[in-house]
């Protein structure tokens, strides 16, 4: 029992973070019909910030101001810093390609990819960086109940996670910005004749998707420790599959593909070997696009003939 | 506008590209052609080569080599009135890429080359070396099928095979630790299933339950995390009180320790020489063995200078002393050939290797150097740490 509920506990944290950046793809392809492979990069550029945030403040083991307010600056900073990088690459590498063949966007956002995690790799070296989470979000902090135990960052990430999902539902469903977004996601050129700012609302979505996977790279830096230069690429391939199994385009597909991946990593880990995750999660992507390709959410386009 | 964007793009990508080209790659400057003799003084002139993890998840290991390295060619440099270059050669510890280095370093003037760090990488690169007859010394792989298959015959290496390593800590944990169970959990790579090999036998054979396990060691980010949490959740057994991580990334280990503690389960971690990194791996209690000696606190004087020499860079682990060693006796082995009147080759720098005899006094391994016909050390050094509170690493005796 404790085995399942620990693995049910773990799942469901990485799965959460999956869904915070499965969302950018789905939002960025909703909108655009691009699959925006730097998206996972963006995660990885949060994930830095953090660090460095956090050793502004002292370092893990010395900070110089309440652990609170740090965690408030990591993630404002890191959804700030991750949404500009995300509206200056729609703007500069999206934008210009925007009526060129689909082709073309796609590998210059495979393109990003690359220099996003070589540029880090230039001006911050290759090394492991630790977030050593444990000096100042001791394990000790958190929810332990019988089998269950989640800890303080487990918590925050289940939590945060929540509301902000929530939040961007309430945020596309309830409000101006939300209701251009859906018009431009439904047909561009009918959205301009109706006076919606096309490039404002793509670059709005942008800088949500962008800071929305700068929030989860601090939370899997406080959650997992290590980060590097490399840890966008899997993370982001992770994502596109939950995106792809939720129904890319669809919200709520991105969050349920997002905790369904997870789970699925995490269950395999623990029952099978975890030799067998990556095989079986990229084995459940391609039996999606064979069985259902529209995913579990997502509805049949129709195409004007 | 558009053009004036792309051509923005461009020249960033190309400045990305230069600078990455510049740090991983052969340089031309060091891999200049061996020549005795330049000006009026005659000057044993030649170029070297490291093949190292200098970026990637383990560079804090690569790094340590290749700072050790650079201490040995110049302080050899100095004492032997030579003047040999030593060129770097980044290989992520991934045998694709260091076989893409060693095809260029092949190209190159290089006479012998340190590295590279990873057993797979050896077995990769290995017969490469071999055709073109360029003797290389590894001072961290220790898969003992190197030596034993007759595919790399200018191998070398300064640190013992898994065969010595594997038994000493297995018997050490049988001895000293007492477990009744072991979780012994591989990261699927040559180096740390080769070590797992050699462990499991001699803890079976003395009646200790061994809970042999593998994951994914190339895994990365939150994937990799939720495998390691997940074999602590699922396999870590109240009577496994001791696990045995022969992995080659510290940081893994680090985290899987955290795991352990975020689940309050109890055992105590006992990592190999990949996981023998005191700034990211510091769980206290942990056992780590290692090739290398501690040499922070040694009295002797070459001790002295090479902790001065690299105090500069940080801390270190126990890495660097091999690697030294192993640049150590190319640079010997080159002033050897000019000593002896001629110019620096491959062919009589890997003839003056094979003849190498460095007593104990005179490197750092404390043990005498030299070499059997299959390129295995002659000695067999081995030395263990205990990772205190502080989480500093502390000598134990490994018998």
């Amino acid at each position: 029992m404790q085995v399942f509920v620990q693995t049910l506990v773990n799942g469901v944290t990485t799965g959460m973070l999956y869904a915070l950046i499965a969302l950018g793809y789905t939002m960025v392809y909703g909108v655009l019909k691009l699959l925006n492979f730097a998206h996972g990069d963006v995660y990885m550029i949060g994930a830095y910030i953090g660090y460095f945030v956090l050793h502004w403040f002292g370092g893990p083991t010395a900070l110089s101001a309440p652990v609170p307010l740090v965690l408030l600056v990591m993630f404002a900073l890191a959804a700030g810093g991750c949404g500009a990088l995300g509206v200056a690459m729609e703007r500069f590498a999206y934008r210009p390609l925007r009526d060129a063949p689909r082709i073309a966007p796609l590998i210059t956002a495979l393109g990003i990819s690359f220099l996003l995690e070589n540029t880090v790799l230039l001006l911050f070296g290759g090394f492991t960086r630790s977030y050593q989470t444990p000096s100042f979000l001791p394990f000790s902090s958190g929810l332990h109940i019988g089998a269950l135990r989640i800890d303080i960052v487990q918590g925050m990430i289940i939590v945060l996670g929540v509301l902000m999902m929530l939040g961007l539902r309430w945020l596309v469903n309830h409000t101006v910005l939300g209701k251009s977004m859906r018009a431009v996601a439904s047909d561009r050129e009918a959205a301009e004749m109706l006076g919606i700012d096309v490039n404002r609302t793509i670059a709005l979505t942008f800088f949500i998707g962008s800071a929305m996977a700068g929030v989860a790279g601090v939370m899997s830096g406080l959650a997992f420790n290590q980060i590097s230069n490399t840890i966008g690429f899997l993370a982001g391939l992770k994502a596109f599959t939950a995106a792809v199994v939720g129904g890319i385009g669809s919200l709520p597909g991105a969050m349920i593909g997002g905790l369904f991946i997870g789970l699925c990593e995490s269950f395999t880990s623990s029952y099978i070997s975890s030799q067998y995750t990556d095989l079986i999660v990229f084995g459940i992507l391609i039996v999606t696009m064979l069985v259902r390709p529209t995913g579990i959410f997502g509805a049949p386009t129709l195409q004007k003939v | 506008m558009r053009p004036r964007f792309i051509l923005i793009a461009v020249a960033l990508l190309a400045l990305i590209a230069a600078g990455c080209g510049s740090s991983s790659s052969s340089s031309s400057s060091a891999s200049a052609s061996a020549s005795a003799g330049s000006g009026g003084a005659k000057k044993c002139t030649t170029s070297i080569a490291i093949e190292g993890p200098f970026t990637g998840p383990v560079a804090q290991i690569g790094l340590e080599q290749l700072h050790f390295a650079q201490l040995a060619v110049a302080m050899d440099n100095a004492a032997n009135a030579t003047n040999v270059t030593l060129a770097q050669d980044d290989t992520q510890l991934t045998p694709a890429l260091a076989t893409q280095k060693t095809q260029a370093i092949i190209g190159s003037g290089a006479v012998a080359v340190v590295g590279p760090a990873g057993s797979q990488e050896v077995n990769a690169v290995g017969p490469l070396f071999g055709r073109a007859g360029i003797a290389f010394i590894s001072g961290s792989a220790t898969l003992p099928a190197l030596a034993a298959s007759g595919k790399n015959p200018t191998f070398f290496r300064v640190v013992p095979d898994d065969s010595v390593q594997g038994p000493q800590d297995a018997n050490y944990i049988i001895s000293h630790l007492k477990p009744k169970a072991v979780l012994l959990i591989d990261d699927a790579e040559a180096y740390s299933q080769g070590l797992a090999n050699a462990m499991t036998p001699i803890l079976q054979k003395a009646g200790i339950k061994v809970n042999r396990q593998t994951y994914n060691g190339t895994d990365t980010g939150a994937t990799l995390a939720n495998a390691l949490s997940s074999l602590v959740t699922s396999q870590l057994n109240p009577s496994e009180t001791v696990t045995v991580l022969p992995w080659q990334t510290a940081a893994n280990a680090q985290q899987f320790g955290l795991d352990v503690q975020q689940q309050r389960k109890k055992t105590i971690l006992f990592g190999t020489d990949g996981t023998n990194s005191p700034s990211q791996f510091k769980i206290p209690g942990t056992y780590v063995s290692n090739f290398g000696p501690d040499i922070s606190s040694s009295s002797s004087a070459l001790d002295k200078s090479l902790v001065s020499g690299v105090a500069k860079y940080g801390p270190y682990g126990a890495f660097g002393v091999p690697t030294y060693a192993a640049a150590d006796v190319l640079m010997k082995a080159i002033s050897s050939v000019c000593k002896a009147g001629q110019t620096p080759s491959r062919s009589n720098v890997l003839a003056a290797v094979k003849k190498t005899n460095i007593p104990a006094s005179a490197n750092p391994l404390g043990v005498p150097v030299s070499f059997q016909s299959n390129g295995n050390l002659t000695g067999s050094p081995g030395y263990l740490f205990k990772i205190t509170g502080a989480g500093k690493y502390i000598p134990v005796p490994n018998k």
